[in-house]
């Protein structure tokens, strides 16, 4: 963009204004695009979840109810903001903005194509997470802005779930940070090309580059998606964990007092936020926009042919992070929701430790990937990459898979116990796992 | 550290098969029943409630669910396709049946005889409290009042809830097309009523108002064919039923001519001829709907009243003509006679009565001797004469005499009027005795 910006009014504009109207395009173009997927998405999420319910969802407003969305936007707009007389009236004002807020940086450093990265930092993992933590302080300022004691309830659950669930989100792409060595998300695409499960090491060979090379072929990187889209699950509060607004639980939870524009922010903030972490999860997991096609296209150096394979890439991008989203929606059309302790204890008692397991087994692989015998490991020096591989793959795999079975067996409900005490381990205990 | 509670039931144990270690594939099934689901809302439509999966909705108004046969709505009233008549009786037994009581009919009446046919003459119920119960239609014992499928009858015009005869009526094959097995099962029934009820509905009454025009009608009451005003004479006399036969017509005729023959015989003492018409008395003017027929009887009366006033007045023997003294008792009372037979028609009856009443006159002449009075018969003058001159209907002589009643047969009747003549010739002996 800057260089566009540049082309056109480079000759009589200083630089930093450049780049300052360049931002502003960028941020305007991302703030437009992000509720117009916001009414897709609501509209997606209707019409697939009722055909999971054996029903049409909304067909009359508009075409196949496409125009929905904004009759309900319209709605929302003309509601009445009505704010309780004994609120916090700045607290509860900015509660939604300070919620919705980071949600919008993310979006800043995705890579949505090739090339198409509106913000290149080099440290834009840090940077997400750092950022959706600040969400939580929204909702607890909702919370405890709106003077009702259920609202400020189901603030303190959604927040309990909000910080226990980012410590495995965390810990997953920690484990694809040390895959890839960098936290620049932009790069993690480029890194997931070849073939599935061999990756890019026999490009050597003369194997095309498919670019399915993603990290969710190999055992490390399929227990990390499995890993970080649970949490994302959780983050995002979508079913079965979506205890902060469940309807009939608590009321609204949060966003009880709530009503207009400001609940409209809300609901937008929520469906942004699982759209931005179904496409870091597609990034660092799935290839982003890497698929075939692409690094054919753009390694043949034509101008046409690489902006033909950069406009592919933001399709296989979308077509990732809707597919993703998809299942949120098949998620939420087929599981009942978790109870707060329940929630709690898987989080804690199997996703924490799971992650830490495939944090040490990803140090085995690249371990196995990269070392030698500098390291020790005399027994690797003479090994092709692709033998590498498969050595890392099938030791990471064991090692996973163990960890898996013995985390269940860990986590599995005691025998033997009837009555009063079973009752006492049901409500105190596990996640609910059947008996050994 | 367990606690063991007593068991005081036994407990069944239930295996469903389940994996000792459950490491999601319970989860993973649960997702692959949603997404058959999910598959099959896009190519499948649920046809019956047996089916489990599938798209379920019926989008109304565009599609609708097929109400089953029994399915009741709002009454409707039903006529036959090829005739127009309706099968309402007016029986009165819905109306009678109805909890909120929204039927209200009135029966149909014939014009001219003024008595009830089975027909309704307007029909109304009121839909806005009609509770669709069904049991008016359960009760009808003609199968005319059936419940219709139709429920989309709302309207911002509150006065079409209350719907006429007009409204209600439809054809049989209408009813028949969404409630077949139960038309099928009572439609012989309901046709045999149909047809015994529209023998008694004349004219177009019973008539369906959209079929009114379009069928044949049942034949007009003849009386349109003979006009009001000749078919009562200046007699008190029932006026001449519009259901009544030809035949019947022809012989009630032939009677009336006897007794006017008489009672001019007793006034000019000359028999007429098969008068059916008037009297000596005042005349009803030739009507103008009077066919041929009729008017040459009249005349012929007329001829001979004219001719036995100037008979009178010339003093002359009572006429030839006295086998056509028209009695009106046509078997003569000593020999039993031969009843007339009920396929005879109407101027053979006429014809042979004559006959008859001729012989009579001669028996009577030959056994009353030289009485000036031939036609013995009708003499009765002095009865006669005095009351209403020939009465017809009712002859009643001094004494009382049970009037004839309406619903004696031809045959009662004619022996009875010949006993009642031989009765009057024995009297006139009597007296022609005394004096």
């Amino acid at each position: 963009m800057v260089e566009i910006v540049r082309y056109l009014l480079g000759g009589w504009l200083a630089d930093w204004l450049i780049y300052l109207i360049a931002y502003i395009i960028v941020t305007t173009i991302l703030l437009i695009v992000a509720p117009l997927t916001m009414m897709m998405q609501v509209w997606f999420e209707r019409r697939a979840v009722a055909r999971m319910q054996d029903r049409l969802g909304p067909n009359r407003v508009g075409p196949a109810g496409l125009l929905q969305s904004i009759a309900d936007g319209v709605k929302m707009f003309t509601k009445e903001d009505i704010v309780p007389r004994a609120a916090d009236r700045w607290v509860h004002l900015l509660a939604p903005v300070i919620a919705v807020a980071p949600v919008m940086f993310m979006l800043a450093v995705i890579p949505w194509g090739r090339g198409v990265v509106p913000a290149t930092i080099n440290v834009s993992v840090l940077f997400v997470v750092a950022v959706s933590s600040v969400s939580a302080v929204g909702l607890m300022m909702a919370g405890w802005g709106s003077n009702n004691k259920f609202a400020l309830l189901g603030a303190m659950r959604a927040v309990a779930q909000m910080v226990s669930y980012e410590i495995p989100a965390v810990m997953a792409l920690v484990g694809v940070v040390l895959l890839t060595g960098t936290m620049s998300m932009a790069v993690y695409p480029e890194l997931q090309s070849g073939i599935p499960i061999m990756g890019d090491t026999l490009s050597k060979y003369g194997v095309p580059d498919l670019g399915l090379g993603w990290f969710i072929f190999t055992p490390v990187g399929f227990v990390g998606f499995i890993l970080f889209y649970i949490a994302v699950l959780a983050e995002g509060e979508r079913t079965p964990f979506d205890i902060p607004e469940a309807d009939s639980e608590i009321v609204a939870g949060y966003m009880t007092e709530y009503s207009g524009m400001k609940f409209a922010v809300f609901y937008l903030g929520q469906f942004v936020l699982n759209y931005a972490l179904s496409m870091i999860a597609a990034i660092a997991f799935l290839g982003g926009w890497q698929g075939p096609g692409v690094g054919l296209l753009v390694a043949t150096g034509e101008p046409f042919l690489v902006f033909l394979g950069s406009a592919l890439s933001v399709l296989y991008l979308m077509i990732k992070a809707w597919f993703l989203f998809f299942v949120m929606i098949w998620l939420r059309g087929a599981f009942p929701r978790l109870r707060v302790d329940q929630l709690m204890g898987f989080a804690w008692k199997f996703l924490l430790p799971m992650a830490l397991v495939n944090i040490f087994s990803i140090a085995i692989w690249v371990s196995i990937l990269n070392w030698g015998s500098a390291q020790g490991l005399w027994f690797l020096d003479d090994l092709e990459l692709w033998m590498r591989q498969l050595i890392a793959f099938v030791v990471t795999a064991l090692i996973n898979g163990l960890a898996y079975y013995g985390l269940l067996q860990l986590n599995a409900r005691p025998k033997g116990l009837t009555g009063a005490d079973l009752a006492e381990e049901q409500a105190f205990g596990t996640i609910g796992l059947p008996q050994r | 550290m367990t606690a063991e509670t007593p068991r005081t039931s036994n407990v069944f144990v239930v295996d469903r098969g389940e994996p000792k270690l459950r490491g999601g594939q319970g989860l993973l099934a649960g997702l692959g029943v949603v997404i058959r689901h999910f598959g099959k809302a896009f190519t499948k439509k649920i046809e019956s409630p047996a089916e489990s999966s599938g798209l379920f909705t019926v989008q109304y108004p565009e599609e609708r669910l097929a109400m089953p046969e029994a399915y009741r709505n709002f009454p409707i009233l039903l006529y036959d396709d090829q005739t127009g008549h309706e099968l309402c009786t007016s029986c009165f037994q819905c109306e009678r049946i109805c909890p909120p009581q929204v039927i209200h009919m009135t029966q149909a009446s014939d014009p001219t005889t003024g008595k009830p046919v089975p027909a309704v003459a307007e029909f109304i119920i009121e839909y806005d409290a009609c509770m669709s119960c069904g049991l008016c239609a359960e009760v009808c014992p003609f199968d005319a009042i059936k419940m219709d499928h139709e429920f989309e009858l709302s309207n911002a015009d509150h006065s079409t809830m209350t719907v006429n005869k007009a409204g209600l009526d439809r054809p049989i094959s209408y009813y028949e097309s969404i409630a077949p097995t139960m038309w099928a099962e009572v439609r012989d029934g309901a046709m045999k009523k149909l047809q015994g009820n529209m023998k008694r509905r004349s004219g177009d009454i019973g008539i369906a108002p959209p079929m009114k025009g379009k069928v044949q009608t049942s034949a007009p009451a003849p009386a349109a064919a003979k006009p009001a005003a000749p078919a009562a004479p200046a007699k008190p006399v029932a006026a001449v039923g519009a259901n009544m036969s030809d035949e019947k017509k022809a012989r009630l005729e032939a009677i009336r001519a006897a007794k006017a023959a008489q009672a001019a015989q007793s006034g000019g003492a000359t028999p007429e001829v098969a008068a059916p018409e008037a009297s000596a008395k005042p005349v009803a003017a030739v009507g103008a709907n009077m066919s041929d027929e009729k008017k040459a009887r009249l005349e012929a009366i007329r001829a001979a009243k004219a001719a036995a006033k100037a008979a009178q007045e010339g003093g002359t023997a009572p006429e030839a003509p006295a086998p056509e003294a028209a009695a009106p008792a046509p078997e003569a009372p000593a020999k039993p006679m031969a009843a007339i037979g009920s396929n005879m028609s109407g101027e053979k009856k006429a014809r042979l009565e004559a006959i008859r009443a001729a012989k009579a006159a001669a028996k009577a002449a030959q056994e009353g001797g030289a009485a000036p009075e031939a036609p013995a018969p009708e003499a009765a003058a002095p009865e006669t004469a005095a009351p209403e001159a020939a009465a017809p209907a009712p002859e009643a002589p001094a004494k009382p005499v049970a009037a004839i009643g309406s619903n004696m047969s031809e045959e009662k009747r004619a022996r009875l009027e010949a006993i009642r003549a031989a009765k009057a010739a024995a009297k006139r002996e009597a007296s022609n005795d005394e004096s």
